[in-house]
């Protein structure tokens, strides 16, 4: 589903813009947001995964136009063009790193339809003021004949996009997977984890306005997000405090590299939904590499740290002092326990239920659970490690064509 | 601010986390490796039948697991009951007659084992073996269940013979 709204969205950034070129952004913009509303209306009510995919790509083709759109009709409010792009660009960065976030806490709270419910009237009330420049436009008719000029897109900033939105996207998709999957947290629990990565980003955002070499702050950005990345491929501990300085770094960064390669993308180009449609492709084109390249990286190395882990786990069974009595039947157990959840890593506490009464006894039990729980610990974190140093080697991998791009000053 | 000063920050930041990271053990917290079965385990000095039954069993279920060519945790889960142990089959094309032999053999090894070791008493030792050589699969998995019942059982079965007899060895 991730993929396909991504890849959807890839496709459809820059025909959309043509389409806000030709029939005017405000009416592009309200036509996307009334089918990114729908659509999202049919995510919410959708009974089968069928009808949840077709419905998450109707909602990226209306999201495609509204986005395109929109940087179209921003300088007419905030003054500039350059102004425009640089809020633009602000706003894709921030909106990357709270979707996760703000994604756990509504599943947590309310339910996974309800992301998609909200959409409905978030979509709607950003159309109201936007229907009044669309009635003027299918009054008028008329486009701006200087606007009708298409130029290169600027390949290296794109290019870079793309690499970095890879790299980002194995942050967020992966960190949060960890979370869950790995170290057994509720959605919520792993929504507030994660909300330290748009607390960064607000933080980068304000380093982006005390530097004016956007060149440098993409390269900062990605150096950021990929020592965040290996941070993330190297923690030494199953404890959630030690992912925090990682997503620090990785939320700075993503703050930084994003705004700063979408202004250069657009830097002194006309038309800016065009250029912008350009950097949406670009950045969902690498989200959808990201998750395609890494996804089965991941998913064989999950599965061989299970066994692994389940080896380990028996190990530590069999070497322990307990009544041998205990140890086959607690080992089958513990497997069978690992069985039943099928790529999850389980909290193995039921399997060592009834303890032993003897205080003995009981205590050796206690800590052979907690023994066994670290190697699974273990284990989940490790099945992480390989996809998340790909991700910061591609991060640094864009460093190459960011040295390419041209320097923009803004 | 200066463009390179953002960069060699991040630079710096970034080899930072990741050098604590790897200096805290980052780069080796994965699940422990499993001990080749083929490769003898050290007894350590055993206190008490219980201990000596605790490395009897590991001795034992390296010794089958080597012969089987499977880890002995991977054998160890499929001894616990005979639905793990139908999965186990199927898993390795391993029959019971293979199995049956190769348990013989660990608890022989054992044997060898816990005499080496000076935990089993070469009067003990000698009949063990034989009856070993001849138990049904069945049996083999109850002995490597309760090893403490079972040298137990024979101990007792020797009782003052054994002690008697141990007197005369040189």
């Amino acid at each position: 589903m991730l993929v396909s709204f991504n890849l959807v969205m890839a496709l459809a950034a820059v025909p959309s813009a043509l389409l806000a070129r030709r029939i005017g952004p405000g009416r592009a913009a309200a036509v996307g947001l009334a089918v990114f509303a729908g659509a999202g209306l049919a995510c919410g009510l959708a009974e089968e995964l069928s009808t949840l995919i077709v419905a998450r790509c109707v909602q990226a083709l209306g999201g495609a136009a509204a986005v395109t759109a929109a940087l179209e009709l921003l300088p007419a409010s905030v003054g500039s063009e350059r102004r425009a792009a640089t809020i633009w660009a602000g706003a894709g960065a921030t909106g990357a790193a709270l979707g996760p976030a703000i994604g756990g806490f509504f599943t947590e709270l309310v339910s996974w339809q309800s992301i998609f419910l909200l959409q409905v009237p978030v979509a709607l009330a950003a159309a109201v003021p936007i229907l009044a420049v669309a009635k003027h436009e299918a009054a008028t008719g008329i486009i701006e004949p200087e606007l009708r000029r298409t130029g290169r897109p600027h390949l290296w900033a794109n290019l870079a996009l793309a690499m970095v939105s890879a790299a980002i996207a194995a942050a967020l998709f992966l960190l949060v997977l960890l979370l869950i999957e790995g170290w057994r947290l509720s959605p919520i629990e792993a929504a507030l984890v994660v909300s330290a990565m748009p607390l960064a980003a607000i933080l980068g955002s304000k380093l982006n306005n005390l530097v004016a070499d956007s060149r440098a702050r993409a390269a900062a950005g990605a150096i950021l997000v990929s020592g965040g990345l290996a941070g993330l491929a190297f923690l030494p501990k199953a404890t959630i405090v030690l992912t925090l300085p990682p997503q620090i770094l990785i939320g700075i960064g993503l703050s930084l590299v994003l705004s700063a390669l979408t202004e250069t993308a657009l830097g002194g180009r006309a038309p800016q939904a065009i250029h912008g449609g350009w950097t949406i492709s670009s950045r969902h084109a690498g989200v959808v590499i990201g998750l395609l390249a890494l996804t089965p990286i991941f998913t064989a190395e999950i599965d061989q740290q299970r066994r692994d882990a389940i080896d380990a786990g028996t190990a530590v069974i069999l070497d322990s002092s307990v009544n041998p009595l205990l140890k086959l039947d607690l080992a089958e157990k513990v497997s069978q326990r690992l069985e039943d959840e099928q790529g999850k890593v389980p909290t193995i506490g039921p399997a060592f239920e009834p303890l032993p009464e003897d205080p003995v006894e009981r205590g050796e039990v206690e800590q052979l659970q907690g023994e066994l729980q670290d190697q699974l610990d273990r284990g989940a974190t490790h099945a992480f490690s390989t996809s998340f140093l790909l991700a910061a080697l591609l991060g640094l991998i864009a460093l190459a064509p960011i040295g390419l791009s041209r320097r923009v000053d803004l | 601010m200066r463009g390179w000063v953002l960069v060699l920050g991040s630079i710096a930041a970034s080899v930072l986390l990741v050098g604590a990271y790897l200096a805290a053990g980052g780069s080796s917290y994965e699940p422990e490796k499993v001990q080749d079965p083929c490769q003898p385990r050290p007894w350590t000095d055993p206190q008490g039948l219980s201990e000596i039954a605790n490395q009897f069993t590991t001795s034992a279920l390296d010794g089958a697991a080597c012969q089987l060519g499977v880890t002995r945790e991977a054998l160890a889960r499929a001894l616990a009951t005979p639905e793990a142990r139908e999965r186990f089959s199927e898993r390795y094309g391993i029959d019971d007659a293979k199995l049956a032999r190769a348990i013989r053999a660990g608890l022989l090894r054992a044997v060898d084992d816990a005499e080496e070791a000076g935990a089993l008493s070469p009067i003990l030792a000698v009949p063990l073996r034989e009856t070993l050589q001849r138990i049904p699969l069945e049996q083999a998995i109850e002995i490597l269940n309760d090893a403490e019942g079972f040298l137990g059982d024979v101990d007792s079965f020797l009782g003052p013979a054994g002690d008697i007899l141990e007197e005369f060895l040189p």
